[in-house]
This record gives C-alpha cells, structure tokens and sequence, in this order.
C-alpha cells in the first residue's frame, strides 16, 4: 500500500483524539468524504508497529508560500495575462483536515500521531465504519446501504440492522430537496437490500409505504430500466437487481364506489389492486383524526365515547320511541336525525340536552362523523362492509403500498392514523404475521411538522418514534426540510440520510456540526449520492447507491397509462373476474341489470371479503334472487258462501 | 291506505294442565280468543290490507280445533271485509321441516288468502297500487334467498313482510326465540320500503321508523314476564308511548307509515308479583310475606309469578305449602320462583400473605351463623351454644390430667 500524504501538526493546528491534519500531492484521488487510514511506524499502512487511526477528510485547503495577494500583483506588473510568467513557480500544498472515525487501540484515547496517510481499502473501511463488530459476528446483522467511493475506492457500506430496524435503536430518517427523486428512490433501494439482507434469526419483515404523490410508488413490482454501472453496483452490493417480487397494493374507491381511486388502473394491472374501504366502526375508533383543535374538548369526547359504548353495534332506545342499531354512516344519520326530531318535535324544543349531551356538541360531532363519509366517499362506505388490510396475514418481505394520493386530506389523516394505530395493535399482540414493519411516510414536514397544532397524527408519529423500535414498527420518513420537522421525531431516528440540500436549510441550526466543505459537498450531491449519519458511524459517510429496480412513478404512468374509468357495469365484472377468471362478463351484467348500485357494492364487497371459491354463485347469494310480480289469477271477490261451520271448536 | 299487521299468533299453542269445561286446553283456548277479539277489531277498523308475518300455529301439526277455528276466523273476515286481501306467510313454527311433510297454511288459499309458505312471493294488488313482497322464515333460510328489494318502477306502496330476528333485539332478556332468520338494516333496506312488517319477537317494537314487530296477541314464550319488562321498559324510555302496553296488532297508514297499536284485551292477565328478599328470614316469616304478596292482588284464574331471592333449601323445604297448594289451586298458574343464595366463599380460609388465621371459635361461628337451620331455632342462642361447648372442650383438654 502507497502512502498518499503525512500528518502534520503545528502549534496552532495540532493534532487531537478527533481531529488531525495531513498533506498530500497536488495530484491525488482524496476529496471530502474520503476515509484515509494513518499508521503509526510499521510498513505499507499496517501498522503493526503501533496506533492506526482512521479518519473521515472534512476540509480541504491549497495554498503557497505567497505572503500576500498584493505580492502576486506585483509579480504580474498587474496583468493578468502575465501571471503565468513567473521565472519560478511557488510552492504549493494540499493540505487536509480530517475527523477520526476510529482509534485502534481504542484505549489509551491519544492525539493521531504524525504518521503517513493511506487510501483506505475494503477492510479499512468496514474498520473505519466500525462495521467488523456486525458484519463479521456469528449473526450478522448488516444491511448494504451503498458503496463508498471516495478516493477511488468502490467499497460496500453496511447498516446494522439492531440499530435500523430495531431493538437497539431504529427509524430512519431522509431529506433532500424535491424533484431529484432521491428520497423515494433511496428507501426504494434500502428496502430491497433490507428484503434481500435482513437476517433470518431477526424473523420476517414487511413493509407499509404510503403514496401521497401521484404514482410514486405505484408500480414497485414491474422492473425499472437499470444502466450497466448500476447492475454492478448491485452486485457488489448482493443485492438482487429485481423489482418487488411481493407487493399489495391498496387504493380507495372512487364516488362511484366500484372504480379505484388510483394510477395504476392500466387493464393490465388494475387487477392487483385491492380496493381499501372502510366502515362506520373503523372510522368511529379514530374519531379524534376529524376533530380538528378547536372541536377536541370534553364534552365532544364524552359524547363520542357514549356512542362508541352504548349506541355503535348496539340495540339502543333513544328515548322517543325509536330503537336504532347504528352499525353504519347511514344508521348513525337516521340515529341524530332521530334524536334532533325528538329534541325539537317530542319534547317540544324545551330540553336542548339529552342524556346530559348538549345538543352543540352532538350536532358537532354528527357533522365531522358524517361530513368524512361525504368528502372521502369511496374511502369511506355509507352503508356497508369494509375491506382492509390482512391484519393477521401480513406476508414476510411483502410491501404493502397504500395509495392515499387522491384521498382528501381529512381522508389520507385517517387512513395514516387507522393503518400505523393497527400496525401497533396487531404487532403488541404479536399477531400481524411479521415481526417488524417498516412504515414509509414522505412530506413528515406535513405529518409531524415542529410547530403548529398538536394533532392525532404527530401524537401518534411521536409514539412510534418513541416507542415503536420495542414493538418491531420503524418508521422511515422523508421530508425535504428536516428542520422543520418535529425535533422529537427527527431525533430518535437512529439513521439518518441527507440527498442535496438546500443552502437556506443547510444554514438552519441543525446543520452546525457539519463544516462548511461538508455543506457545500451537500448542496451540490449528484443524483444517487448521500450522506449518512448511523449510530456505529462517528462520522457522517457519503455513499452511491443504484437507482432502485422498479419502474419509476412518471415512467410507469408512460408505460401503463391510467385507463378511464369503466362504467359501473364493467367495473363490477372486472372486479369479480380479477378474483375468479371463470366469471363471464354477461352473466354478471344480467345478474345486476335493474339492482340497486348500493346493494351491487354491498354483495361486490362481501365477495371480496370471502374470497370464495364460487365467486359469481356467492355474488349471486348475496345479491339475492329476484322474486317475480305475480299477476293475480282471481280478484279479491267475496268469498263464496260456505257452510257455516257447525259448532266452536273450542 | 290502512294495514294491519299480525304476527305470531301461535294458535294451537298448549300450556299448563288446565282445562275447559268441553275439555280443550286452557291456554289454547286464550290464545283462540284474543285472535278473535283481533279479528273483532279489525272487523271495525276495516284495513284495506291484512298481513299476517308468520307463526298463525304454533306447530306444523296444529290441533284439528286449531285449524278449524283459524278457518272461521279468516272466513269471517274474508266475508267481513270482502276487499281485503290477507297475506299469511309462514314462520318458523309452522314451516314444515322436510317438503313432503306440507302446510296446513295452504288450506286458506281457499278463502283467497295469499299463502307463502317455502318460496317468497311478490304479491300485486292493483286496486291498491301496492305490492307485497311475502318472504317466508323458509326463504330467508335457503342458500339462494330473495332479494328483499321492491321492483322498480311498479306499484306505488311497496311492502315487505318476514320472519327473522333482527339484530340484538331480545338478547337482554332472553325474550326472542333462538334459530329464527337472521335480519339486519343492510338486508331489509327500510328506506327502500313503505313498510315493512315483522315476526318473530314477541313484543312490538321497531327497528326502523317503518319496520315494526307487532308482538304476539299473548304473552307466549319465551319469558312472558321478560316481555312485561321489555313493555315496562319501553314506557320509561318512551314516555308518553301508553298506548303500546300490553299485546296488539299495529294499524299502519300508508304512504307514510304512521303506526298505530291496536291493543287486543288480553283473555287473562300475566301478573308477577313484587319479588320478595328472603335473606335471614325463616320459613315463617316467609310465609307470611308471601301470603301478604299474595293477597294484595287478585290471582284467580290469572298466571302468576312471585320470585322469592336468596331462600335457604331448609327454609324452603318448611314453608307452608299447604297455603302454596292454595293459591295454586286460585290461579290458573302460580309459580313459586325460589332462587338459592349464590354460593359463597368462605372467607378466612385461604388467608394470603399477611391476613390473621382465624381462631378455631371464629371459624366454628362464622360456619354456624351460616349453616342451614330449623326455622323453629333461634340462630344466635343455637351459634352461642356451639362456641360454648367449643370452648368447654378446649378447656377439658388443656387442663392437665
């Protein structure tokens, strides 16, 4: 191994236990981000003669022996074009700052001696990266997150998977400015290398990502074009080059409450999208999602809490002669309607409360109830049973995508408060099927932002972020202003990633530990280019990765356009064909010919919540067999005089 | 236009071992006269349709006395009311299990009535610009069920009649019969109908503003007196609501579903006498407080029930029964309900960590104040005793000998 530079120590920039100087060529490979390798006595870098430190280059310096700019002036006679015709050219250096990254020995912590300076090689990285400790254990736990390759070099990066995914620590958090596909594209990236590489010992792994971005991440499962450079970057990585060989992907329905509110509705693909609609009950048990701040307080939570208790499911008397079983949106209407009526009918306006509810806040609360069945209609069913996520069944490397991006906001809330809230649930009781899940959310600046009203969802993303490497549900989120994000979960991300960022962001106070040859490398990162701060690294590390194996949203939408939509009829016998490929088309259109929308949507769901085997025969018993009018053969005459008869029977 | 609307009627339905002068069972004949005080009422109130939602007999099997007295009652209002369709269909007790077995139900097509006995029908009235969808319990039960949807597009008034449970309804006091159809909003769909008209609860009650169960004519199982609290709850939550006590049929207005309850006097009272609380008190003093229940209503010839909580079997086994033969004997049913104590664990015995063991004299008094006793003995001299020859004994075995 050839020694690339000389550490040097003066009075005023001395060598310490973190920090050390260097000098090298005018011509050589090192640039920021380059992990150099110093060893003390010893031959070829070894340093078997004693101390070898590794460091991280952080700053970068060239200057010469010219005592001031004015002297070079005067060289020049002020000419410029004169300047290159010194008799001498002064002497020059490249001189280099560089954080240690580590020490080995560890122990006694000493200055970095003035040793010679070396490229580090594969070994010397992972030493470096403190990645030995992991990569080389008994039960590895190294997850590649990309390639260093400063300096030439072209070594693998690992994340350890204790640390990313938990128990350690957990949460990973990306920013980066938009339009650079950078942070969609790196998470698409780590998954497949957690799916290829997350330890068998460590059980299964599922992931949860939601699109709330036009096609993002609609098409996860169809290959995406892959240059040469990037195939071998797989490969040096050992991570397959191959779109999501498992993906489930949900969408809402549309008003129509047959067609997919979603991008991906290409004929050739619609068919493995699962329609996500939900019902009164799973609404009501987040019920607090739709109160905005000024509607949470104790009356509108006690009256929310009696419904859910004494009314939802229930056979309730309302008092005024009415028994209702509010099971859905509908039910619940006909219930305040019941209940306002008889307020203002039966007890003849006098009363304004009822059982010790004011009639203010019931009004309130049916308002925001009802007003989510109206805005997200297609999310949310009126009258009918839902269809969910397989809470007991999530598949081991299975991504689940849930397409929320043409979801009201109201509706995208409560579908990210309803998914993460049952994702918790299920993995407490350890019955989702996985032991971990990784939930993918992009714009937490609109999610958990730092400042602004407290509500459901930052609670419940401060909670994973807090609580959720116990249960096994890491959360990766990307935003582009990280400063902008709530500290908390910012901060319990074990991992963090940074794609280019903005000058104006680079400037906020969260950036001060990183020195200004660091930002500007930031500001400027190229595509597929990241800086990464993980728990074993003590420094940050710039890594490439290879642009993910799946079809990028835009060129998916180019490569599959969005059919229209499909008139009710034919979207209804897509649906039933996508389960049974025997159902013919005609015989489901004269099934449904004259039936009410509603009650074809009510049977269309409990198909898809049976999945039996007969899918049309099923469709057909739930829809109900038609009962023909009878045309009457007699009048309804009197009846003929019979004989009486003769005595009581009894 | 004016409905009535019947259900469970449960003719030929047989209770207690009491019998008429011409030797039919009683309560068959009770349930016999309140169908003809309905048809009596119905004879003046002149509905321009009559459905009846299931259970006319109790049985598949009626008495022979069942069936001719049906006949004449529908023949009475067919000839009554000449212009009024009846629509029967059938219920759970008188739908035949096997199809070879037949329904006595159809014998009334005879008189014009409209039967559904296995298959739903969709029954058009022209005169009445109404259609009637007659959905059987057999229907409802089959695997390719009706739709229970009106037809678009036909006759004005769309009305539905069935038999099933709906959703919860009975469960608190076991006051709905098990195995009847599962209905629910989602299937019924009342906003799509005029009215809907059930059967199978014994209590009127609705579902919907225009779905109603008219209650059985009697108090019938199951629980008859659970029914006389599902009524008495109904009057606290619905004040004002009077007119629904007791049993009925419903006249409905149509379009509009305006509801009323015809009450049906009943042929006699179901009367549940306040429970008494028998916790220390010995067979005497029972007797006594049932003896002064007794006598503050006027039992003869009625059904009665006089719940007794917390009687010891020694108490039980000394009441007077002769006075219990009695009134038996008064009414045309007495029930003596005596519930035991609820067993209780003895406390003291399985002492957790820093609990004090009783003394031997604390468990033998606590195990006497709680043994069954003669109701002729005084408790506390018979537990005083029991410590004190204890205690005696203690004594003899301490002293040294």
């Amino acid at each position: 191994m050839t020694a690339i530079g000389k550490v040097v120590a003066t009075e005023l920039k001395p060598a310490t236990p973190h920090q050390f100087h260097f000098w090298t060529a005018t011509d050589t490979s090192v640039g920021i981000g380059a992990i150099v390798k110093v060893a003390e006595g010893g031959t070829g870098g070894t340093g078997d003669g004693g101390r070898v430190v590794y460091g991280v280059v952080t700053e970068g310096f060239a200057y010469s022996d010219l005592a001031t700019p004015l002297h070079d002036v005067v060289g020049a006679e002020g000419d410029p074009t004169r300047a290159d015709e010194a008799p001498t050219a002064r002497q020059q250096i490249r001189y280099w700052t560089a954080a240690v990254l580590r020490q080995t020995p560890e122990e006694p912590l000493q200055p970095v001696p003035l040793g010679q300076v070396y490229v580090a090689d594969d070994a010397d990285v992972a030493q470096a990266l403190r990645m030995d400790t992991f990569l080389f254990s008994a039960t590895p736990t190294a997850i590649p997150v990309g390639l260093y390759t400063s300096a030439g070099r072209d070594s693998p990066v690992y994340l350890d998977a204790d640390f990313l995914l938990g128990p350690e620590a957990a949460h990973l958090n990306i920013s980066g400015v938009s339009g650079l596909a950078t942070k969609t594209s790196a998470v698409e990236f780590l998954l497949a290398s957690i799916f290829a590489h997350f330890p068998a010992h460590k059980g299964r792994v599922a992931a949860v990502c939601f699109n709330v971005k036009g096609p993002d991440l609609c098409f996860l499962d169809q290959p995406g074009d892959l240059s040469d450079e990037d195939r071998r970057r797989y490969e040096r990585l050992e991570v397959p080059s191959e779109p999501f060989q498992r993906v489930r992907l949900y969408a809402p329905l549309k008003a129509d409450g047959v067609n997919l509110n979603t991008l991906r509705t290409h004929p050739d693909l619609v068919g493995d999208v699962e329609p996500l609609t939900w019902g009164l009950q799973e609404v009501v048990d987040y019920a607090e999602v739709l109160l905005n701040r000024d509607d949470i307080d104790a009356k509108a939570d006690a009256f929310i809490d009696f419904l859910r208790d004494r009314v939802l499911g229930r056979t309730f008397d309302d008092g005024f002669g009415t028994t209702h079983r509010v099971q859905t949106f509908a039910d619940l209407d006909r219930f305040f309607r019941a209940v306002f009526d008889g307020l203002e009918i039966t007890a003849g306006g006098r009363s304004d409360t009822w059982r010790t509810h004011h009639i203010a806040t019931m009004r309130k609360v049916r308002n925001r109830l009802l007003n989510i069945s109206t805005r997200c209609k297609g999310l949310v069913t009126d009258d009918g049973p839902s269809s969910d996520l397989p809470w007991n069944g999530f598949e081991d490397r299975t991504v689940y995508v849930i397409d929320i991006a043409n979801v009201d906001p109201l509706g995208q809330d409560l579908v990210f408060a309803r998914v993460v809230s049952r994702l918790r649930e299920q993995l407490e009781r350890r019955e989702l099927g996985v032991d971990a899940v990784i939930v993918f959310v992009d714009e937490l600046n609109k999610y958990a932002p730092g400042d602004g009203p407290e509500t459901y969802v930052k609670k419940m993303l401060l909670d994973i972020s807090e609580r959720g490497r116990y249960l096994g549900l890491v959360l990766f989120g990307a935003e582009q202003f990280r400063s902008q994000v709530h500290r908390r979960v910012v901060g319990n991300a074990g991992t963090q990633v940074f794609g280019r960022m903005d000058m104006d962001e680079l400037a906020t106070p969260g950036y001060q530990v990183l020195t200004p040859a660091t930002k500007s490398k930031l500001a400027t990162l190229p595509i597929g280019e990241l800086m990464i701060r993980h728990p074993h690294f003590t420094q940050p590390i710039f890594v490439r990765f290879p642009k993910p194996p799946v079809l990028r949203g835009r060129d998916g939408v180019e490569r599959f356009p969005p059919a229209a939509d499909v008139p009710f009829e034919d979207a209804v016998v897509r649906q039933l064909v996508r389960l049974d490929r025997r159902v013919r088309p005609n015989q489901v259109k004269d099934l449904i010919a004259d039936r009410e929308q509603d009650d074809v949507r009510r049977a269309l769901a409990a198909v898809r919540r049976t999945r039996p085997d007969d899918v049309l025969a099923y469709f057909r018993k739930v829809l109900g067999a038609r009962v023909e009018p009878e045309a009457l053969l007699r009048e309804h005459h009197a009846v003929p005089p019979l004989n009486p008869i003769s005595d009581e029977p009894y | 236009m004016k409905l009535a609307h019947l259900a469970d009627l449960h003719l030929g339905f047989r209770q207690f071992d009491r019998q008429t002068p011409k030797g039919a069972n009683q309560r068959e004949v009770d349930v016999a006269e309140v169908c003809k005080r309905a048809v009596d009422d119905m004879l003046e109130q002149k509905p321009e349709l009559i459905v009846v939602a299931g259970d006319l007999f109790h049985s598949v099997r009626p008495t022979n006395a069942a069936i001719l007295y049906c006949f004449r009652q529908l023949h009475r209002l067919r000839t009554g009311l000449p212009g009024t369709p009846i629509v029967v269909i059938a219920g759970e007790h008188d739908t035949p299990r096997s199809t070879e077995t037949g329904s006595i139900l159809r014998l009334y097509e005879a008189l014009g009535v409209e039967i559904a006995v296995e298959e739903a029908r969709r029954i058009v009235f022209p005169t009445l610009d109404c259609a009637v969808l007659a959905v059987p319990q057999q229907a409802l039960a089959k695997a390719d069920r009706p739709a229970l949807r009106p037809e678009a597009g036909r006759p004005t008034l769309n009305v539905l009649v069935t038999h099933g449970v709906y959703g919860g309804l009975g469960e608190e006091r076991g006051t709905v019969e098990y195995g009847g159809a599962e209905l629910s909003r989602e299937l019924l769909a009342p906003e799509k109908w005029d009215y809907i008209a059930l059967g199978h609860y014994h209590t009127a009650q609705s579902v919907a503003t225009n779905a109603w169960y008219s209650g059985s004519l009697e108090y019938l199982p199951p629980n008859p007196w659970g029914q006389l609290q599902d009524e008495a709850a109904q009057r606290t939550t619905a004040k004002g609501k009077k007119d629904r006590t007791g049993k009925g049929y419903l006249l409905v207005d149509l379009p509009g579903a305006r509801v009323t309850f015809r009450a049906i006097a009943p042929a006699r009272r179901h009367i549940d006498l306040q429970p008494v609380q028998a916790a220390g008190l010995n067979a005497k003093e029972l007797d006594a407080q049932i003896a002064e229940r007794v006598s503050a209503a006027k039992i003869d010839d009625q059904i009665v029930r006089l719940l007794v909580w917390d009687v010891e079997r020694a108490v039980a086994r000394d009441l007077d029964h002769a006075a219990i033969r009695g009134y038996k004997a008064r009414a045309l049913n007495f029930q003596l309900d005596l519930r035991r104590p609820e067993a209780r664990r003895a406390l003291g015995t399985s002492a957790g960590p820093g609990s004090r063991r009783q003394t031997l004299t604390e468990t033998v008094r606590d195990f006497l104040g709680r043994r069954p006793l003669d109701a002729e003995l005084n408790r506390e001299t018979f537990v005083n005793l029991g410590v004190e020859y204890l205690e005696t004994a203690a004594r003899a075995e301490g002293e040294p000998g």
